[in-house]
């Protein structure tokens, strides 16, 4: 590295500023905002506690089932010989690809008349329930789809655990259930906390799940009185805000002192004979996907099958929403890994205080709730009066999910640039003196792998992302999202199952390239 | 020595370890004992990693299984432990069955203390921590003082001692094998199991440590199994050797018998070098009348009157077996520090290997055959001279010809691994 680059304001260092600013901009603003409108503060901060106890309440219990499911389910799938366990490794995960805000649909849609759930019910002789809305249900709904983000870390983390050290636990005198909770447990901590916070922040910052369900938590707070009561809405944002930093700011603290095992390889771990319990564990499997793939699939599908079949709903009404949303996702990566790109270099290639600072404010934006960024987007524009003819159009609304889903793009992209090892761009340099061909030639395709994987989480996220695209996208303009939420507002379930489904589909066919076909080591 | 713990009153009930608080070896007996895993995802039929393995050891003793990767010494060590179900035979620790068709003693009822290859130090667990960690069961309760005190005592033993607070991530790789054998021994075990616990060290570690391990493990009298693939470590650090191969025990033994008593020819090989050389087996009282070979012709040194003898390339070589005499055609076990070369015109030196303290070298004979021999570095010959050939040394093992044998071969020597 040359020593004359040593001046401090380099301009890729300058860029790495301006982005991390732009990044925290939208908090900034929230809290700021909340301040100054604070005439009104005392009145407004008494009708926040009972949305922030509802969140808290609702935050803990989720966090807390998908732990103890993605630790039960993780480790019946990596270390017993569970009948089909590689079909479950695979089928438990997929929750993952419902968007909570179309499997609370789905259930409320199949609890309803005509629906499956209240058909079987019906069947075997049991009323549905007539309402399906509050804590409870949030619970069921949110937990249900949740529990893979414990699940997956703590697969990961199982197939590297030495059984060595449970056997020595064992040796040493330890039963086998005080064996897992002395020995394994601790080696899991850091990725049952991991996957819990996910979850937690999660839930923190769900918007249409809640909605749909009824269960007023500070989001729906925030929506709600976005318009009738701004202060609240943004003393609401700013308190989600500061229980969701709080939150991860708790995690890194508890995170433990255990250091990564980087002892000689692991050596294989020996099955757990499950003999008779296979049977209560095959049921609880079943039962789990069942709530969080099968029922809601199968609800989603009754009605778009109805649909379909009485003609009210066709799938060529579903063309213009799922190109926009193609068109809206693929633009939202493009941007974000050319947005998160200087930041990746400048932390990867030459480490220095800025871009740490500049990377800090772009990963701290996963834990910001979409809805936060886009009421802050919204009001900046409108009420600034050069730009607010920004209001409600495609540049404002690709921002605010490159915002929203930048910090799931860095990772990748410092993958990709560490793919370029210093003395190889220099080995380069003496062959091809042209940084454009040389760039062309040897950074692209080495880089190709990270960026794409890169690209492709944002547009994961970005194909099931739903307040902002509420909030912030132009008249008009509508994704397979939203068109999943106007038709339930509508009360056509028809209409909300087929886009659900094609929804669905589409973010399965991103998962399966991206997450599972990567993961190969965790399935085999 | 203490004798075995028969006789010592307890309850087969309780799962109460023999001889708690005083640190004395159990005997093992081990009968006809298979091991077998389900082959993994699918198949039917289970591999056998064991197979109708018996061995006697007595209390205090200390056993190495040695064998190449993948023979079933840690299945075997393993089953000991109660880390795997045999499925077959018995195990008996200290005259009571912890293992057979009906009988299964869990694994932290045995007290049976174990090294793993990598340490398998609980990473989240200070190391005074992972001493005391096996103080705490219900079988051995002690005191916080005792405990205290155990561990300081712990540490001294493996020498470690101002290391109590530190995480085992801090620690080198012999330092982590030390406390894990600090740890398998603080609850005052009966048996000590060692699976390849220096394995995953560098060669000069290695050494220091399995000196250090030696003293420690005949200090406190305990038992010990210990696992191993180097040959040299088991003769170093057994009293007896057990060899296994593809899941059986060929041959058990003190290292000299095995080293000079090989049952079989893959023994012979697997513990040192041998040379397998082409003889005929002669009962002539005197073995005074050689056949041609390349040796001096007049010289019978070694071979003594009435003894059994075989002639060979290098002359009558005296033999302790009278295995292949109905047979007529043997070969014989040369080791090739048995060799003695001196100046002369029937070999050729195609390598020389110095290493010292002696010196090894690899000869063409005459009719083509390769021989190994080691002498010591007084006399040095060098690639390419030309040597006469000898046997020099005590009496040795032979076994009937099997097929066209080449006169002499010297075996695959280096198994070991390291």
């Amino acid at each position: 590295m040359p020593r004359a680059a040593r001046s401090a304001f380099t301009p890729n260092r300058l860029l790495s500023i301006v982005i991390g600013a732009a990044f925290a901009g939208p908090a900034a603003f929230v809290v700021w905002r909340t301040l100054r409108l604070g005439a009104s503060l005392p009145d407004t901060l008494a009708e926040v506690p009972a949305p922030l106890w509802r969140t808290i309440q609702l935050a803990v219990l989720v966090s807390t089932t998908a732990a103890v499911l993605g630790t039960g389910l993780g480790w019946l799938t990596t270390r017993t010989n569970l009948p089909m366990r590689r079909v479950w490794r695979i089928v438990l995960v997929l929750p993952l690809v419902l968007p909570s805000f179309v499997g609370a649909a789905a259930f409320i849609a199949g609890l309803a008349p005509g629906g499956i759930i209240h058909d079987a019910l019906d069947v075997v002789g049991i009323d549905a329930p007539r309402r399906f809305r509050g804590l409870g249900a949030s619970w069921l709904v949110l937990s249900a789809f949740t529990y893979p983000y414990v699940m997956l870390p703590v697969m990961a983390r199982m197939v590297g655990l030495r059984s060595s050290l449970e056997e020595s636990g064992r040796l040493l005198g330890l039963s086998a259930s005080a064996t897992f909770l002395r020995i394994t447990l601790p080696q899991l901590k850091p990725a049952i906390l991991g996957g819990s916070l996910l979850v937690f922040l999660y839930t923190v910052s769900e918007f249409g799940a809640v909605q749909l369900l009824g269960y007023d938590t500070l989001t729906r707070v925030i929506y709600a009185t976005r318009q009738t009561n701004r202060a609240l809405s943004f003393a609401s944002a700013s308190v989600v805000l500061i229980l969701a930093l709080g939150v991860v700011a708790l995690e890194r603290s508890q995170r433990g002192r255990v250091t990564p095992d980087e002892r000689a390889s692991p050596l294989p771990s020996r099955t757990i004979i499950l003999g008779w319990r296979a049977i209560p564990a095959l049921l609880a499997c079943l039962f789990v996907a069942g709530i969080g793939l099968f029922v809601p699939l199968l609800s989603l599908g009754t009605w778009a099958r109805r649909g379909l079949a009485d003609g009210r709903v066709s799938l060529s009404d579903l063309v213009d929403p799922a190109i926009s949303t193609a068109t809206v996702a693929v633009t939202a990566a493009v941007l974000a890994v050319i947005v998160v790109l200087p930041v990746a270099i400048g932390s990867i290639r030459r480490p220095h205080p800025t871009s740490r600072i500049a990377s800090v404010f772009v990963i701290g934006g996963f834990a910001i709730p979409g809805l936060v960024i886009a009421l802050a987007l919204a009001v900046m524009t409108l009420n600034t009066p050069l730009l607010d003819r920004f209001y409600q159009t495609m540049g404002l609304l690709v921002l605010a999910y490159v915002i929203h889903f930048g910090s799931q793009a860095l990772a990748a992209t410092e993958t990709a640039v560490g793919a370029v090892p210093t003395q190889l761009r220099d080995s380069a340099k003496l062959l091809e003196p042209n940084w454009f061909r040389r760039t062309w030639r040897v950074d692209l395709p080495l880089m190709r792998p990270g960026l794409a994987a890169a690209g492709g989480l944002v547009m994961l996220s970005t194909l099931k992302e739903l307040p902002i695209t509420l909030l912030l996208s132009p008249i008009g303009f509508s994704t397979l999202a939203t068109e999943v939420w106007s038709s339930y507002e509508e009360g056509f379930y028809a209409a909300t199952g087929l886009a659900s489904l094609v929804l669905v589909a589409i973010s399965a066919l991103l998962t399966w390239v991206l997450v599972l076909r990567n993961s190969e080591a965790v399935s085999s | 020595m203490a004798s075995t713990l028969d006789t010592e009153p307890e309850d087969p009930t309780t799962g109460t370890p023999p001889n708690a608080g005083t640190q004395t070896g159990a005997s093992i007996a081990i009968s006809d004992v298979t091991v077998a895993y389900d082959s993994p995802d699918g198949a039917d039929t289970p591999i056998d990693a064991v197979r109708d393995a018996t061995l006697e050891i007595s209390a205090g003793s200390i056993v190495a299984l040695l064998g190449p990767s993948g023979c079933g010494k840690t299945s075997l060590l393993r089953a000991v432990a109660g880390l795997e179900r045999p499925r077959t035979g018995s195990i008996t620790i200290g005259g009571r069955v912890v293992s057979d068709s009906h009988t299964w003693m869990q694994p932290e009822r045995r007290n049976v203390g174990m090294v793993f290859q990598d340490g398998a130090l609980f990473p989240h667990l200070t190391v005074a921590q992972n001493i005391t960690f096996g103080l705490r069961g219900s079988a051995n309760k002690m005191s916080k003082r005792a405990r205290t005190k155990q561990v300081e005592e712990m540490l001294h033993l493996v020498d470690l001692d101002e290391f109590g607070d530190r995480l085992p991530g801090t620690l080198s790789g012999g330092q982590q094998q030390r406390v894990a054998l600090a740890r398998s021994l603080a609850p005052q075990p009966s048996v000590l199991l060692l699976d390849e616990p220096f394995s995953a060290l560098d060669a000069a570690l290695r050494l220091q440590l399995r000196a250090e391990v030696a003293r420690i493990v005949r200090r406190i009298d305990v038992t010990t199994i210990f696992v191993t693939h180097d040959q040299d470590e088991a003769f170093v650090l057994g009293d007896q050797v057990a060899v296994l191969r593809d899941g059986r025990i060929e041959q058990v033994g003190t290292p000299d018998d095995l080293y000079r008593r090989p049952n079989t020819r893959w023994v012979a090989g697997f513990v040192g070098e041998a040379n397998l050389i082409r003889g005929r087996f002669d009962s002539a009282v005197d073995g005074a009348t050689p056949h041609e070979h390349v040796g001096e012709p007049n010289n019978t040194s070694g071979v003594q009157p009435n003894s059994l003898v075989a002639n060979t390339l290098l002359g009558p070589v005296p033999l302790s077996t009278e295995q292949g005499r109905a047979h007529g055609d043997v070969e014989v076990l040369v080791r090739p520090e048995q060799v003695e070369l001196r100046p002369g015109d029937c070999a050729l030196i195609t390598d020389v290997e110095y290493y010292g303290h002696d010196v090894r070298y690899e000869l063409q004979l005459n009719d083509g055959s390769i021989l190994a021999a080691r002498a010591t570095s007084s006399e040095l010959y060098e690639n390419g001279d030309r040597v006469c050939v000898r046997f020099s040394g005590g009496p040795t093992e032979a076994w009937p010809t099997a097929g066209s044998a080449h006169s002499c071969r010297p075996l695959p020597t280096d198994f070991r691994i390291g």
